[in-house]
């Protein structure tokens, strides 16, 4: 019978034997679920499809609700969202693994850190490269000059030491680093005109992403050539600039104009760029050296560290002499001091005030420049630099010792009456930070710190239409990555901001687990991959690349000692979608929490207690779909569980290995195993095919990503796979071919 | 004479069987020894009635020793104990001042002889439903009567016979639910223990209304007392012909199975009764469709509690009219509770609906135990709500009684006193529930589960500002969010005690202070000086040694080991430990 009912304001005629949830389903109504599917009878347990009817005091489960006449239902009404949201924390306060992994979460662009590093492992290289091109298009520089924050969140460290992400990036994306094939299909134009004011890191990664969209994006760069830091910061034995050309040049190739030696302010007025083009993006970076306010800082022979390396990168070759102090503890000074080792000094000195423990920069940094000579002076602080004829002569140190810790939880380096030492010098390189130079941009409302103020949000500044990112905007200068992921972001935002949408960047949800709540005793040790390297010898007489890069035996072997952190299931977990779009803050109704840790591995299936959410799909399949029991409900209350029957492993039950349970759980308690190298968490490619098997010929979406089956789920809200389609027929390689 | 031990569970539990054996030795074999089930007054139990011709001699908390002096008594003929040891004046008046229907046997028969039923008026109901009557009239008369639903939700009874008489089906089922649950509740199971029969006719009626050819009792199997009575009832019946085809020589046949609950409170709830009943999981199913219309086993069914049952022959014997007469305008007969707590007088109580609480716990009950000032009366169990001193003349109904937040329930009565913390009171409740959510929402199963742990952390001192903010959108959402009764009613005892309680709770929050002095990591005892003789029993008792002093000096107590159990002062001969 055919009945007239309003959904959410919309009149919709409807089958009355249909179920709200599917007539809303048919017409376009996503109402959220966790617990229904088609193949089993309606069953009320999650409680997310609660929809309000006017006229009836209760919520009603719209799976289980069937239409009447006249029937007027609101499925986004005050009273539903909160109820589906309760519903949803109280799920969330009881759901225990990662959503991500540490690393991906560590990374402040998002890269897809798991997702790579398992392709690689997979030897999916040109896959691994797209998905990392998603949030970074200078991956090889990236991979060669990152600090790494994914390494240091690595769970890896636990068991022996971290996964090798970093060159793992750059090793991958060398392979494909001319290769054009791998960008992105680019957006029909949209007449847009978009201009960046900076050719760094920030300034090219959000012409590459607008590019791709459709508009059209011109860079305007003071210095000759682009890449910013990564070209004029960053030494040529770190990152060679034939490796940056090439990434450049992959951008240009999307259609970014290219516009160097043009300075703000003075080649060409900010005004007429804001007059000329729809959307103006700050990214100048920081090109100032700061300044340390000690008695003969002015005194030529003194450099700004920023200054040093930039003249090396334009050819110059500065005089520093035989003797050469670095001031500065980061990982400019360390470019600084290994540079001036390069430029033939004899001595070379860091001046940092506070020990090794403390120094800010890069370990594996700090061990080569010892490697290549740079002599350490540790708690001491320059209080003067002395002249002979009108130039650096030496420099006085203040001998400090270690006090209270400070805000920052670093122990205070404090002085020590009275012992101090001289050091002759023939030069001087302050490496102690930079600030941005705003010149040309005076019209922008400035933070306190002489930076750019933008949105943390949306990154608009004070002025309509411009944007700021980067180390020219807030808090300032930052490493690359993080520019690169504030680019990537921005560039959904200008996108939307010149479709006329107003959007503002929302940190995706995840669950998460601290650290120390994982067992890493059952993982073997084995050893990360060591990078070849030059010898110190041949180091300090070249700019040649210190690092020889990964075979792919050894970059392999080493993807595969990932932990495979971040849940499997996260791209097809109703729980997290739902979780993100709802806007859960379940830490309020937090409580007890099960952490079983139980997970149970069969050869094909495997399940994990602590995601679970009860929703009872797995048992219901099994007993009125299969017509087994291999799964069932054990205990009452909060201790309800589903467990095979008996108590017994899921191999040892009536289990026939169809893995229907597998596909119809909404969240990662149930899993196949994939049959390849190392499983992967990625964004899967769909083809639908049929099992031929047997004569049913049931019809299958065959997951894959490049040349790698993942898996395989039925297809068709009917479709009921044996473990001859789930699992065996994954053994057939020429699968994708067909 | 006719010498007659009260036995149900209750008068079993107080020594009713050792009365019983002293009595059989004793007594001469001319006087008539036997049992009957529960009498009602739990506070007097044993109870042991003698019937000399028309007199009757009620003793009451019968030891050995005096159902020795009882058989003498009987055996002389000599009553001149009674002025001891029967009840007083003042207790009978528990009695005479209820008015039973579905009690009317309990107490006067023996629950094992069907004689016993038959000889007043016994399956004469069903045989004038059968002989007499369609169906329909049945039916109709339940309607005149206005009979609801007396497991808690008052639903109309006529309307659920109806609606599965018109269900099309050859086979149905009628379900009798005696998966009595509720702490505190014993109504139902007295019925089974002292009169099976009248539960059997009232189902036999329901099952010729509906259509029905099988019964089924559902009754939990820690009532084995009740089970056993029921099943002799079965045979009995079936053996004289009540049960089974072609019942008075008509069409109509009805047989009957009993089913042994596994002990899941769940299972009260009619839709997990028939889950279990079909030896799945006890876990409620959705509404609609209702059980009227897919059941057990997919078929129609009727499940009403027993003792909505037990008042059935009674109506079809006196009309539907003369029930009617009894109660208030939407609440009409009698009502069964179980009163106990704190209440002088606790046992079965049976009175017509529109009498007030006041009635029932300070007329029946007798007030407070101790002289205590009354505080609130639990109604409906871990489903219902507590109601406070100001709404004592609350009349009983099921309206009136909605209209406080608690609900009438099956009808528990536990009755509290100051010294019951009402915080701690709806963390027990929630804590029970929490217990026995089967696990299918994620409102009640993790809902509860955090409700219950900002109780306790209230109750522990550990209590949040937001708390109960917090527990009130608890309440809501799981109000809203549960699948069934379990879960929707959940949340009554903490909403309740805030609506009526709620100083208590920020004294525990913001004070850390229990009134009551129930919570014991709120209390701090302390030793009076001036009182405290030095007789060291109370250190003696402390189970953490916390308390230290010499011998006839005063003592003192630890603080950091003190854990607050109250030990201490409940020893204390001299009052010296106090409460700060």
């Amino acid at each position: 019978m055919q009945v007239k009912i309003i959904i959410d304001g919309k009149e919709i005629l409807a089958d009355s034997s249909s179920s709200i949830l599917e007539i809303a389903a048919e017409n376009g109504i996503n109402i959220p679920n966790m617990c229904h599917d088609p193949l089993v009878e309606a069953y009320g347990g999650c409680g997310l499809c609660t929809v309000e009817a006017e006229g009836v005091p209760k919520l009603l489960r719209a799976c289980a609700t069937k239409p009447s006449d006249g029937m007027v239902i609101h499925t986004d009404s005050d009273r539903v969202k909160q109820s589906r949201k309760v519903a949803l924390e109280l799920l969330l306060t009881d759901h225990t693994g990662d959503c991500k992994a540490p690393c991906t979460k560590a990374c402040p662009a998002g890269t897809d850190c798991q997702g790579y590093v398992g392709l690689i492992a997979n030897g999916e290289y040109e896959e691994a490269v797209k998905l990392i091109r998603e949030k970074v298009p200078l991956p090889s520089s990236i991979g060669r000059v990152c600090p790494h924050p994914c390494e240091k969140a690595c769970r890896r460290q636990y068991v022996d030491s971290s996964i090798s992400i970093a060159f793992l990036k750059s090793f991958a994306a060398d392979k494909f680093i001319d290769d054009t094939s791998l960008l992105p299909n680019k957006a029909d134009l949209t007449g847009k005109k978009v201009a960046v004011i900076g050719g760094g890191p920030a300034g090219l990664t959000v012409s590459y992403f607008l590019s791709l969209k459709g508009h059209s994006v011109t860079i305007f760069d003071q210095m000759p050539k682009m890449g910013g830091m990564l070209r004029y910061g960053i030494p040529e034995y770190r990152l060679p600039k034939a490796v940056l050309d090439k990434e450049i040049s992959l951008i240009e190739k999307t259609g970014v104009e290219l516009k160097n030696n043009v300075k703000i302010g003075k080649d060409l007025q900010f005004d007429s760029i804001r007059a000329d083009y729809d959307a103006v993006i700050v990214a100048a970076g920081a090109w100032k050296s700061s300044k340390m306010k000690v008695n003969g800082e002015w005194l030529p022979g003194i450099y700004g560290g920023i200054d040093f390396l930039r003249e090396v990168s334009l050819g110059n070759k500065p005089e520093i002499g035989k003797n050469v102090a670095v001031c500065g503890g980061g990982n400019t000074a360390m470019d600084a001091c290994r540079t001036a080792v390069r430029l033939g000094a004899e001595n070379v000195y860091v001046i940092y005030r506070r020990t090794k423990d403390e120094m800010p920069a890069d370990p594996q940094e700090i061990l080569e420049s010892e490697e290549e000579g740079v002599i350490y002076k540790y708690l001491t602080n320059p209080i003067e630099f002395t002249e002979t004829d009108g130039h650096v002569s030496g420099v006085v140190l203040q001998k400090m010792k270690l006090g209270e810790p400070d805000s920052s939880g670093r122990r205070r380096p404090e002085p020590i009456d009275g012992e101090t030492e001289k050091i002759a010098l023939d030069s001087v390189i302050m490496a102690i930070g930079q600030v941005p130079e705003l010149s040309g941009l005076e019209e922008l409302e400035q933070t306190r710190k002489g930076t750019v103020a933008a949105s943390e949000s949306d990154f608009l500044t004070s002025a309509e239409g411009v944007f700021a990112i980067g180390d020219v905007s807030n808090k300032g200068a930052d490493i690359a990555i993080a520019a690169i992921g504030e680019a990537q972001k921005c560039s959904i935002i200008v996108d939307g901001y010149l479709k006329g949408e107003k959007l503002c960047y929302k940190k995706p949800f995840v669950v998460e687990r601290d650290d120390s709540e994982i067992d890493y005793s059952n993982f073997i040790k084995q050893p990360r991959a060591v990078m070849p390297q030059l010898s110190p010898s041949e180091r300090k007489t070249s700019f040649a690349e210190v690092n020889k890069g990964f075979t792919d035996e050894m970059a392999k072997a080493e993807a595969s000692r990932c932990l495979e952190c971040g849940c499997h299931d996260y791209y097809e977990c109703k729980l997290v979608k739902y979780a993100d779009e709802n806007d859960v803050s379940y830490k309020r109704l937090s409580g007890e929490k099960h952490s079983r840790n139980t997970e149970d591995r069969s050869e094909l299936i495997s399940r994990n207690e602590d995601k679970c959410v009860l929703c009872g799909l797995c048992v219901r399949v099994c007993d009125k779909v299969i017509g087994k029991s291999a799964l069932g409900f054990v205990d009452r209350g909060f201790g309800t569980v589903v467990l095979p029957e008996f108590g017994k492993k899921l191999a040892d039950t009536d289990c026939t290995m169809c893995g229907m349970c597998v596909d119809k759980c909404p969240t990662g308690a149930l899993r196949e195993k994939q049959n390849i190298k190392k499983s992967l968490v990625v964004k899967e490619n769909s083809k639908i095919t049929v099992c031929e098997l047997c004569e049913k010929r049931c019809p299958i979406d065959v997951r894959y990503v490049g040349n790698t089956i993942i898996r395989i789920k039925p297809y068709g809200k009917d479709t009921v796979l044996c473990k001859k389609g789930k699992f065996d027929l994954i053994e057939d390689k020429t699968l994708l071919q067909k | 004479m006719k010498v007659v031990v009260g036995q149900g569970s209750c008068g079993i539990a107080a020594g009713a069987g050792k009365a019983f054996d002293i009595l059989e030795n004793k007594l001469n074999k001319n006087h008539e020894l036997t049992f009957t089930g529960c009498i009602g007054m739990c506070y007097l139990e044993p109870i042991v009635d003698v019937y000399n011709n028309d007199e009757l001699h009620r003793f009451v908390k019968v030891s050995g020793e005096i159902a020795e002096k009882i058989a003498e008594a009987v055996n002389n003929n000599d009553f001149s104990i009674s002025a001891e040891y029967e009840i007083a004046d003042d207790d009978k008046a528990f009695l005479s001042s209820q008015t039973r229907i579905a009690l009317r046997h309990c107490g006067l028969i023996n629950p094992e002889k069907i004689e016993d039923y038959i000889a007043d008026n016994g399956y004469e109901a069903i045989k004038k439903c059968v002989t007499q009557m369609t169906p329909e009239e049945v039916i109709e008369i339940i309607k005149i009567s206005g009979l609801a639903g007396r497991g808690g939700a008052g639903f109309p009874t006529w309307f659920k016979w109806n609606a599965a008489r018109n269900s099309e089906s050859e086979d149905k089922y009628l379900i009798c639910n005696a998966d009595e649950g509720d702490p505190g509740a014993f109504m139902d199971r007295a019925v089974i223990e002292s009169d099976p029969h009248t539960l059997l006719e009232g189902m036999l009626i329901g099952a010729y209304a509906i259509g029905a050819k099988e019964a089924i009792v559902y009754v939990r199997a820690e009532y084995p007392l009740a089970v056993k009575r029921l099943k002799k009832a079965i045979k009995q019946a079936r053996e004289a012909g009540f049960i089974g085809k072609n019942i008075f020589g008509t069409d109509f046949s009805c047989d009957f199975t009993i089913k042994a609950g596994a002990g899941a409170f769940v299972c009260g709830e009619e839709t997990a009764l028939i889950e279990s009943l079909e030896g799945s999981r006890g876990m409620p199913r959705l509404k609609p469709p209702f059980p009227a219309q897919s059941g057990f086993l997919r078929k129609p069914s009727n499940i009403n509690n027993v003792e909505t049952f037990a008042n059935v022959a009674w109506i079809i014997n006196n009309g539907g009219e003369k029930f009617a007469a009894m109660g208030t305008e939407t609440s009409k007969g009698t009502k069964v509770f179980a009163l106990t707590g704190k209440v002088n007088k606790g046992g079965l109580v049976e009175i017509p609906m529109g009498k007030t609480l006041r009635d029932v716990i300070f007329g029946i009950g007798g007030g407070i135990r101790d002289g205590k000032e009354f505080k609130a009366v639990q109604m409906g169990g871990p489903s219902g709500g507590c109601i406070p001193a100001h709404l004592l003349d609350t009349v009983i109904d099921y309206k009136a009684l909605s209209a406080t937040g608690a609900i009438m329930g099956s009808g528990g009565m536990v009755v509290m006193d100051e010294s019951t913390c009402m915080v701690g009171m709806a963390k027990f409740f929630l804590d029970f529930t929490a217990k026995e959510s089967c696990g299918k929402c994620t409102h009640c199963r993790i809902g509860t589960k955090r409700m219950l742990e900002i109780l306790t952390r209230i109750t522990e001192g550990e209590g949040k500002p937001e708390d109960i903010s917090l527990l009130e959108e608890l309440c809501y959402s799981i109000k809203d969010g549960a699948l069934c009764g379990l879960g929707q009613t959940a949340p009554n005892p903490v909403l309740t005690t805030l609506k009526y309680f709620r100083d208590e709770y920020t004294d525990h929050i913001e004070n850390k202070h229990c009134t009551a002095h129930e919570c014991s990591k709120l209390v701090k005892y302390k030793i009076n000086a001036d009182a405290c003789r030095g007789c060291t029993a109370c250190a003696g008792k402390c189970p953490t040694d916390a308390i230290t002093g010499e011998v006839k000096k005063a003592h003192l107590i630890d603080r950091d080991k003190c854990i607050g159990c109250g030990t201490c002062m409940a020893t204390c001969r001299f009052g010296a430990v106090e409460v700060e």
